[in-house]
């Protein structure tokens, strides 16, 4: 097979843009770009033909979470080395964190006990790694408690707010963070639904009170995920 | 939602290829305004060919997470800032889905291309890429029409909604080996036709 045929090129390059091509014709097509500049510029010259199709579908936001949770991974990844290897020390420490918690769990389900056990958790870690607050929700008793793991104070005339990213749909504001100590919030039952189904929390930076307008303002600074427990 | 005039186009590339530049020297922020600029054409992309949300929206993420660590090797020559995101998650998007056909999915594509080989002879030369302004869009509308109803479905079927040959077979309801031969027989004329004019 003649690799440096125009013609080929051009055909090999459409059907490797249409996704045609698959499996080890498709690793091979890419191999081959990088050694034939003139397919890979064949195959950019059929992308650009046809990203005019693209353009033409109606726009779809994607959920709001997503942006969350990819501006999350790009600040991870920014961090310099040092950092990701303390990172790595905290996480580690998070793990064990979470085991020893998980421990609780099962022997607090082995002793009977008055206070119902919480269905999720969020765990809340800085950039380093390093635990902010521990985050539970109790259904029956319909309540979210915020515990600091590490105090992390809040910078003057501002107040940390939490939000729940419900699959699909906007941030809904579940209250202020504490500084110290355990606090708790009341959730009203038509959140509470939503809460549990819901597959993340956040924490931004509002003005002192919290968010004027009901939907996050300042910088999110942290999103865990909501895990069962 | 792109800009109507070939000017807007051109500042909106030209604005694209600038965050794109920032975010090669790890500004997050870049980032942040290029997510909100392109994600919504980009979804819709990923949606209509992995017609599951969930999926779309890991796809969404992989690719621009990709984009975000190879900003640096993006350049004018692999085409226009939103060719080069939307080919980033198609690619993302095609492997999601052969990877979950992987089972069913057998290759006889090998055979068939070595086969086409002999078929081609030389002809036209390859032109270097091509600038997506609204002129071109035309010219690619009207190098469309000219292909046969046949030839336009099955490119059109495999580009926007990411369909296999097979799949292409099945809804067009013709044998798999006319939709390879049309979707070949659709390159060639739409690529003398791109290059006539």
């Amino acid at each position: 097979m003649n690799y440096s045929d125009p013609r080929l090129q051009n055909l090999l390059a459409g059907e490797y843009v249409l996704g045609l091509m698959r499996g080890a014709a498709r690793r091979r097509c890419e191999r081959l770009m990088m050694e034939m500049p003139s397919l890979a510029s064949a195959v950019t010259a059929w992308e650009e033909c046809f990203a005019a199709w693209a353009s033409r579908l109606s726009p779809l936001q994607p959920p709001g979470y997503l942006e969350w949770r990819l501006m999350g991974r790009v600040r991870r990844e920014s961090q310099p080395r040092g950092e990701r290897l303390r990172n790595t020390f905290w996480r580690t420490w998070a793990v064990a964190a979470t085991v020893v918690l998980a421990l609780i769990i099962v022997t607090q389900k082995l002793t009977p006990t008055t206070e119902p056990k919480a269905a999720e958790f969020a765990l809340m870690s800085d950039a380093k790694g390093t635990p902010l607050w521990l985050i539970s929700v109790h259904p029956e008793a319909r309540r979210v408690d915020m515990k600091v793991v590490t105090a992390n104070p809040v910078p003057a005339g501002k107040s940390y707010e939490l939000w729940m990213l419900p699959d699909g749909g906007k941030p809904v504001p579940m209250g202020l963070m504490n500084e110290t100590g355990l606090a708790s919030e009341t959730v009203p039952p038509e959140l509470l639904a939503r809460l549990l189904a819901a597959k993340a929390l956040a924490i931004s930076l509002e003005p002192k009170g919290g968010s004027p307008t009901g939907q996050p303002t300042g910088p999110v600074l942290w999103v865990a995920p909501l895990v069962a427990s | 939602m792109p800009p109507a005039s070939p000017a807007g186009i051109q500042d909106r590339n030209r604005h694209l290829a600038d965050l794109l530049h920032a975010c090669a020297q790890g500004r997050q922020t870049a980032f942040q305004a290029l997510y909100r600029e392109v994600s919504p054409q980009l979804f819709a992309v990923l949606v209509r060919i992995l017609k599951r949300r969930d999926l779309a929206e890991e796809a969404l993420q992989d690719a621009l997470l990709s984009a975000w660590r190879n900003a640096g090797s993006y350049s004018a020559e692999k085409g226009t800032p939103m060719t080069w995101l939307v080919s980033i998650c198609r690619y993302r998007a095609l492997d999601m889905l052969r990877r979950e056909k992987r089972e069913v999915s057998l290759d006889t594509d090998q055979e068939d291309l070595d086969g086409e080989g002999q078929q081609v002879a030389d002809g036209a030369m390859v032109t270097d890429a091509v600038n997506v302004s609204k002129a071109e869009e035309r010219k690619l509308d009207d190098c469309m029409r000219r292909l046969n109803e046949g030839q336009q479905r099955s490119i059109r079927l495999a580009y926007v909604d990411g369909c296999t040959h097979e799949e292409i077979a099945a809804q067009v309801g013709s044998p798999v080996g006319t939709v390879k031969s049309w979707v070949r027989r659709g390159l060639e004329s739409l690529k003398r036709c791109l290059e006539a004019a």
